[in-house]
């Protein structure tokens, strides 16, 4: 499967009067394409500051210790603010608890609806240029460079079939352009039919009419070739009738007839906007070289084969073979760059993995890696190598960090050095202050594992591409490629109109069921029950299409109907448009229903991480297990199993295992050493000693083995 | 856990009507709510948000004046509403009735007024409440000693050691220490804060407590706390408890009775086993079938049940009440329906 997110030796503390609080500390998560990961712990264990993390929208307090969350080649902890703007929303969205604290309560529904469409569509259309201008450069490059190398093509042959590419992209733009206009304009004329027709009787007819007309001049603007063609004259007649009784109508009595008028007309027009969209791309190749001849537009379907046929025996065929060989070339040249970096990787690998680092010595082979694992991506290729991208950030940052620690730092040193000495004289006084904590503690260990995993990982990661390196098929590449960047074209010159996104805001407002959704546009948040107000926020978080949405306990505030409403909705969405989510939340029940995987966090630690079926029928840690037995269920009848005493104080996390003190299967290792993750499938992990050889056997509370067990049968009754 | 044999009722609310009043209309909070709650019995009151489950427990405790009905405590009527008297008094003054008639409508409402003005502040005080939201019931100016003891010293209680005492006492049965007294509020958790609540409801030694979603503000490692302290206290002190949440899960595992409320009425009453078992009202079963399970497999097929109440009753003919399907088990329905649900019982 695909993975789309890596997060990695993430650490988050927040800056606070009494101390530094170590939110999150030391996790490791990953999500893979339309998957749903459920993060799972009670308030403060640290799962919505990871979410934020991800999005980039932190407590201006915060410290990111270290760590990195790995998104389309980029580290979202070194992102700036301004090209977050390209991910947030647009690539990652979120769902937050309360509906409405993240609805503007002074401001209509529609309009928040598209306001960020509209403005997202400005920023789509300038990412889409950059990398179109940058691939297309890339592409021709390498072709040329292929050439000269004394491959399969010749430069001339090259040159010219991207200079026509380009003409006949352009032309099937303009085309495009030329049929999205009309199609809209068809669209919402269509729209607005519909919901004056449902208006008209309510109304008084002096206050509708200025809004008839318009729609009447609108009905008047659509012809174009594929949509309402300019020579069909039942349309045309159709709409000046409407048009004359709109503009004459001044009583109610008229009402009849003009809806019946507008009736006619929105059923014609309907029947005239096409289901299917012509293949432009083809078009414009098609045109280009026939000259502009006459298509018939009656039937698109047809017209789409014939001009897809005629491409593709005259162009896309060896189009696409030139464009494999020079993707193939580029591959190759990566590949070969990728060995000699391999090489050097192997051998710095020394360098950091020595007792005593030198600072000197580390930032200069850093820098030497990264010049020659720069060397080494291929920039052609569709999907980014994300280790590779982010190898230069990554080590700097982690050489950066182990030489920021205290026993690197003089400055540092001696500030705390004077607190302390300042706390042991109020203590010698009597007085009970708090002990000073350094503003800079850096886990030394921690930050020179980071070195040597970035440096190793790479080094693997590309041992691996070496090896797989045969078997890549490159013309299926090649039409992608070729795909791809047609559709920056398209995105360059989409614009993102008013009509256009309120059109598009109401089909979502369809999509996440809300009923009358033309009328609830224009109404304020406040009009709308608790439901309909999360319905409303999930359709602002879809509004750009992410590709991960991120659920920040969307359904606590809700009660449980409407919950898993809510939930189904939301598994419905999933499973449309592919997405991939992460899911916050305390509630195991709800996670059993939404969730493919599941991590328990606690007191910032990731405790135990599984595919769903191994956390709730073979879970492995006290907490979960606590967390299992602390809710009744409906057979619960027995005394419930509470988990002893609160969450500790992340100001000063415990030395052993967070969660030992209130565990009463704790051992005595647990107060003194962390527990590692260890693996009890390849899925499943879980941080406690209980699972280490030397442990005793310890069986899971009554309360959790009996449910278990009752589940299990419930599931064999069920099969029968 | 239920006491069969002792039968004694410790709360009668009697067609509890509580309106407010919203703009040029009326909001009908609570529309003819009617049950008991037997001596040691944990009933059970569920319903979605805006249903009037809260407002029910606080008509009773008399934080409204309360629009029409009776509620009567231990056999006294603690509070009582005029609405029902005045519109039979309409209704007889519209008809022509006899003044000998009007006078004896009249009666019965001054007397109504009187209980509900004159109710015993020492009876009233052994109905307690837990609030919701453990922040926002505690004052944060105010120590937990000068919390807990308010209600004693309200009632007149002056001697000081006697209240620290107290106080000492119920800190220590909710599970909290001595010292503790002396801090404030914002000094402890959420759970702790919660089992403050419950200290200064216990003070005054009640007969009955009024539980409004104690534990929907808790994490979850301390609900399971909440709930198993509260068990603890209803077994100790013989409490009786009205409980109020909307989890339904721990409303089946808390409570002997449970009422299913549906925007201001009751829909449903049983006993807990009873209801889940044999859910009737067309509501109950779409709150059961939406509740989550810690469990995938059974997650997978779980299938929502969607209440529709036009499509589900016709009640164009017959209109609806509160009758009983069977012993103890009563269903909001009009005579057609009665039949089914009798059949669906039976069957």
């Amino acid at each position: 499967m695909e993975r789309i997110l890596d997060v990695r030796n993430l650490r988050i503390s927040f800056r606070t009067n009494n101390g530094t609080v170590k939110a999150v500390r030391d996790i490791n998560l990953h999500l893979d394409k339309g998957e749903t990961l459920a993060i799972v712990g009670e308030s403060g264990s640290g799962k919505s500051v990871t979410a934020k993390a991800m999005l980039g929208i932190l407590a201006p307090n915060s410290i990111i210790e270290g760590g990195e969350i790995i998104y389309d080649g980029r580290d979202l902890l070194k992102t700036t603010e301004e090209e977050f703007h390209d991910y947030r929303g647009n690539r990652i969205s979120m769902i937050f608890q309360d509906p409405m604290s993240s609805l503007n309560p002074i401001m209509r529904i529609g309009k928040q609806l598209t306001e960020a469409m509209i403005l997202n569509g400005k920023a789509n259309q300038r990412t889409a240029k950059k990398e179109l201008t940058s691939k297309t450069k890339l592409l021709k490059d390498a072709m040329l460079k292929a050439a000269a190398d004394g491959k399969n093509i010749t430069a001339e042959k090259a040159n010219s079939m991207m200079a026509e590419f380009e003409q006949f992209s352009k032309k099937a733009i303009t085309l495009s352009k030329e049929y999205n206009r009309a199609y809209n304009n068809a669209v919402e004329c269509s729209d607005e039919l519909a919901l004056y027709l449902a208006d008209i009787k309510k109304d008084e007819p002096k206050n509708i009419v200025s809004e008839l007309k318009q729609t009447a001049s609108k009905a008047m603007k659509v012809f174009s070739p594929y949509v309402v063609d300019e020579s069909n004259s039942a349309y045309k007649a159709k709409a000046e009738a409407y048009k004359k009784i709109a503009s004459s109508y001044r009583k109610v009595e008229q009402a009849d007839e003009l809806i019946a008028a507008m009736k006619d007309l929105k059923a014609e027009l309907e029947q005239n906007i096409p289901k299917v969209a012509p293949d432009f791309f083809s078009m414009g190749y098609y045109l280009l070289k026939k000259g502009d001849v006459k298509l018939d537009t009656k039937n698109i379907e047809a017209l789409n084969q014939t001009v897809e046929k005629f491409l593709e025996e005259n162009f896309l065929g060896e189009f696409t073979k030139i464009v494999s060989v020079a993707m193939e070339y580029s591959s190759e040249k990566s590949l070969e760059a990728k060995k000699i970096a391999a090489e050097e990787l192997k051998k710095a690998l020394p360098t950091y993995e020595k007792e005593k680092l030198d600072k000197a010595e580390c930032e200069h082979v850093a820098s030497a890696l990264t010049k020659v694992v720069d060397k080494s991506i291929d920039k052609l290729a569709l999907r980014k190598d994300n280790l590779a991208y982010v190898f230069g950030s990554s080590l700097n940052s982690a050489i950066k960090t182990y030489f920021k620690g205290i026993p690197h730092n003089a400055k540092e040193e001696k500030r705390f050095a004077r607190e302390n000495e300042k706390y042991e004289k109020n203590v010698a006084k009597g007085k009970d202050v708090g002990k000073p904590v350094p503003a800079l503690i850096v886990d030394l260990e921690l930050a020179h594992t980071n070195m040597i995993r970035t440096v190793s990982g790479l080094y693997e990661s590309y041992q691996k591409d070496i090896a797989a390196s045969s078997k890549v098929d490159y013309d299926a590449l090649a039409r992608e490629m070729i795909l791809h960047l047609y559709t920056q074209e398209t995105k360059v010159v989409h614009k993102v109109t008013k009509g256009m996104a309120k059109h598009h805001a109401i089909e979502l407002m369809e999509e996440v069921g809300i009923p009358e959704a033309r009328k609830r546009y224009k109404q304020f948040p406040f009009e709308f029950s608790g439901g309909m107000r999360q319905r409303v926020v999930i359709a602002i978080a879809l509004a750009a299409n992410p590709d991960i949405l991120i659920c920040d306990e969307p359904t606590t505030a809700l009660d449980v109907t409407i919950q898993s409403q809510i939930l189904e909705l939301i598994n419905k969405l999933k499973e449309e448009r592919q997405l991939s989510i992460i899911f916050i939340t305390h509630d195991l029940g709800v996670v059993a229903n939404m969730a493919d995987r599941i991590a328990v966090m606690y007191a910032g630690k990731i405790v135990e991480y599984g595919n769903v079926d191994e956390i709730f029928y073979e879970p492995a840690h006290p907490y979960t297990w606590a967390l299992l037995s602390s809710m009744p269920d409906l057979d619960t009848k027995e005394k419930l199993e509470a988990i002893p005493g609160t969450p500790p104080n992340m100001i000063h996390p415990p030395k052993g295992d967070a969660f030992a003190a209130r565990n009463k299967y704790a051992m005595e290792i647990d107060f003194e050493e962390q527990p590692p993750m260890f693996e009890i499938t390849p899925t499943h992990y879980a941080a406690t000693w209980l699972l280490h050889p030397n442990a005793p056997k310890v069986e899971p509370p009554k309360i959790v083995t009996d449910r278990i067990e009752r589940m299990k049968k419930l599931e064999v009754g069920g099969n029968e | 856990m239920n006491n069969k044999e002792n039968q004694e009722v410790l709360l009668k609310v009697e067609h509890l009507k509580q309106y407010f009043k919203m703009g040029k209309g009326e909001l009908k909070a609570v529309d003819d709510v009617s049950f008991d709650i037997k001596r040691g019995e944990v009933f059970g009151l569920v319903g979605e948000s805006g249903c009037g489950k809260t407002t029910t427990g606080r008509s009773i405790i008399k934080l409204y004046d309360i629009t029409g009905g009776n509620v009567w405590f231990k056999g006294d009527r603690i509070a009582a509403g005029t609405r029902d008297y005045e519109d039979k008094l309409k209704a007889l003054k519209e008809s022509g009735a006899s003044s000998a008639e009007i006078a004896a409508v009249k009666k019965e409402m001054a007397a109504a007024k009187y209980d509900h003005k004159h109710a015993d502040p020492k009876e009233v005080t052994q109905i307690q409440m837990i609030f919701q939201d453990p922040i926002a019931s505690l004052n944060p100016r105010m120590t937990v000693r000068e919390i807990i003891a308010e209600g004693l010293i309200i009632q007149g209680i002056r001697d000081k050691k006697f209240i620290d005492e107290k106080v000492y006492e119920v800190l220590e049965m909710v599970g909290l220490v001595r010292e503790h007294a002396g801090r404030y509020p914002h000094e402890f958790s959420g759970g702790q804060r919660q089992r403050i609540g419950i200290a200064r409801a216990i003070i005054m030694k009640p007969e009955l407590i009024i539980a409004d979603e104690p534990i929907s503000a808790l994490d979850v490692s301390i609900q399971a706390q909440v709930i198993n302290l509260l068990n603890d206290l209803r077994s100790s002190m013989n409490l009786t408890i009205m409980f109020i949440a909307h989890d339904l899960s721990v409303v089946k595992y808390f409570s002997d009775r449970i009422g299913v409320m549906y925007f201001g009425k009751m829909v449903e009453m049983a006993d807990s086993d009873e209801l889940f078992a044999h859910p009737l009202h067309p509501y109950t079963k779409s709150l059961l079938s939406a509740i989550p399970l810690p469990d995938p497999h059974y997650e997978k097929k779980r299938k929502r049940i969607i209440y529709k109440p036009d499509e589900e009753h016709d009640y164009s003919k017959e209109g609806p009440e509160f009758r009983e399907v069977k012993p103890g088990h009563f269903v909001y329905c009009n005579t057609e329906e009665f039949k089914k649900y009798q059949e669906e019982v039976n069957r």
